[in-house]
């Protein structure tokens, strides 16, 4: 029994639709309410490892996907969620696969999902202070913001560049 | 190929070679005068004194000057700093294969407190580059830079990205550009070289305070 119908027969109304990725690798699309259920299920039934959690933005929906691998099984599954633009928050699965931690907090760096029950949901890559999440659509590349440290040691994000780019490339000389 | 005629085979025993006519003769010069010029000073300062005269400098300040500067050419030490993937080919460089012993610059100081030279080798994210910039602000005059890798240029593949730098001469300035992506290690040797000549060319005594 693969395990898309195996999913398709616990979680009935969970499961939105079920198709096959380019790889081949069986892929799901989940609602967004049963995810932690779903993931629960998945690694008690031996998917012990999340190999990657990514977002991506789709214009009219944002989405965020897992790449699942059981090392009992030797097979792979490929979870996808859709969540509304304007309120893009899922459960968090990092009580469920401990690797979860930092790929949800990249994710939400990045893409700006909000993982409910997250034990520490800050920025990863960028600095805290940093306005926006660069991976959307409608990020606004024409402003720039530059880092400076001030005197506490810590990061401070400005769009002013005269706190760090040299006079000469300020004035356009360089 | 038939077998081979073992008459005329004629087996060499290693042991018995008569090796003395192979050594190489090593020069020792006895007499500090030669030691002297085994240095390659004293070229160098009869070259400053030529270019003294055409310029007409001072031809004692500049035999200062370049004493001073035969003194920083010969011992350019680099920071242990690498920011992306040119880091690989600086250690690559700094080995023994490409050696850059043969300049003086093989002492990599893990402060930069104690070195001259900045190696710029990678890419310059935003969140570095403040860093990067205290790493050169921390280093004792006199200092060089050198970008290396078309990154630290000018952003490379990564100028249109929200996170990158583009070029690291917008936060410090840099004395040689080494193109590349990443550069060869001759490259870097190549502009090691180059440096030397810049700093051959500075004329450190007529700024050396005399001025202030």
């Amino acid at each position: 029994m693969s395990i898309q119908s195996e999913l398709k027969t616990r979680f009935n109304d969970a499961v939105i639709e079920v198709y096959v990725q380019k790889d081949g690798k069986p892929g799901v699309v989940v609602a967004p309410e049963s995810l932690a259920e779903v993931c629960r299920f998945l690694h008690d039934s031996g998917f012990d490892h999340l190999s990657l959690i990514s977002g991506t933005d789709r214009v009219e929906w944002l989405e965020v996907i897992y790449h699942i691998w059981s090392y009992t099984r030797k097979e792979n599954v490929v979870l996808k969620v859709k969540l509304d633009r304007d309120k893009p928050v899922v459960d968090s699965v990092a009580s469920v696969w401990r690797g979860a931690n930092w790929m949800e907090r990249e994710t939400y760096d990045l893409v700006g999902i909000r993982f409910n029950g997250h034990p520490n949901l800050r920025r990863i890559l960028l600095p805290d202070p940093w306005e926006g999440h660069p991976l959307r659509r409608d990020y606004d590349m024409s402003v720039d913001q530059y880092v400076y440290i001030d005197e506490d040691g810590k990061d401070v994000v400005t769009t002013d560049a005269s706190k760090l780019l040299r006079e000469e490339a300020l004035h356009g000389k360089n | 190929m038939d077998s081979v005629d073992k008459d005329k085979v004629t087996v060499i025993d290693a042991t018995k070679i008569d090796t003395s006519k192979y050594k190489r003769e090593v020069k020792r010069e006895d007499d500090a005068a030669s030691q002297l010029k085994s240095t390659g000073l004293l070229n160098t300062l009869v070259y400053a004194k030529d270019r003294a005269e055409k310029r007409d400098q001072n031809v004692i300040l500049a035999l200062v000057d370049q004493v001073v500067n035969w003194g920083r050419l010969c011992s350019i030490w680099p920071v242990t700093s690498g920011l992306a993937c040119c880091a690989i080919e600086m250690m690559s460089m700094s080995m023994g294969h490409y050696d850059i012993a043969r300049f003086g610059s093989e002492v990599f100081r893990a402060t930069p407190r104690q070195s001259d030279l900045l190696f710029v080798a990678g890419t310059v994210s935003k969140r570095m580059a403040p860093r990067l910039k205290r790493l050169y602000e921390q280093m004792p005059e006199p200092k060089w830079v050198i970008a290396v890798g078309s990154c630290a240029i000018s952003g490379g593949p990564f100028v249109d990205s929200y996170a990158v730098l583009t070029g690291v001469d917008k936060i410090i300035p840099v004395d040689i550009y080494v193109p590349g992506c990443p550069p060869r290690p001759e490259a870097w040797l190549y502009s090691m070289i180059q440096l030397r000549k810049l700093i051959k060319e500075e004329g450190v005594g007529i700024t050396w305070g005399l001025d202030k």
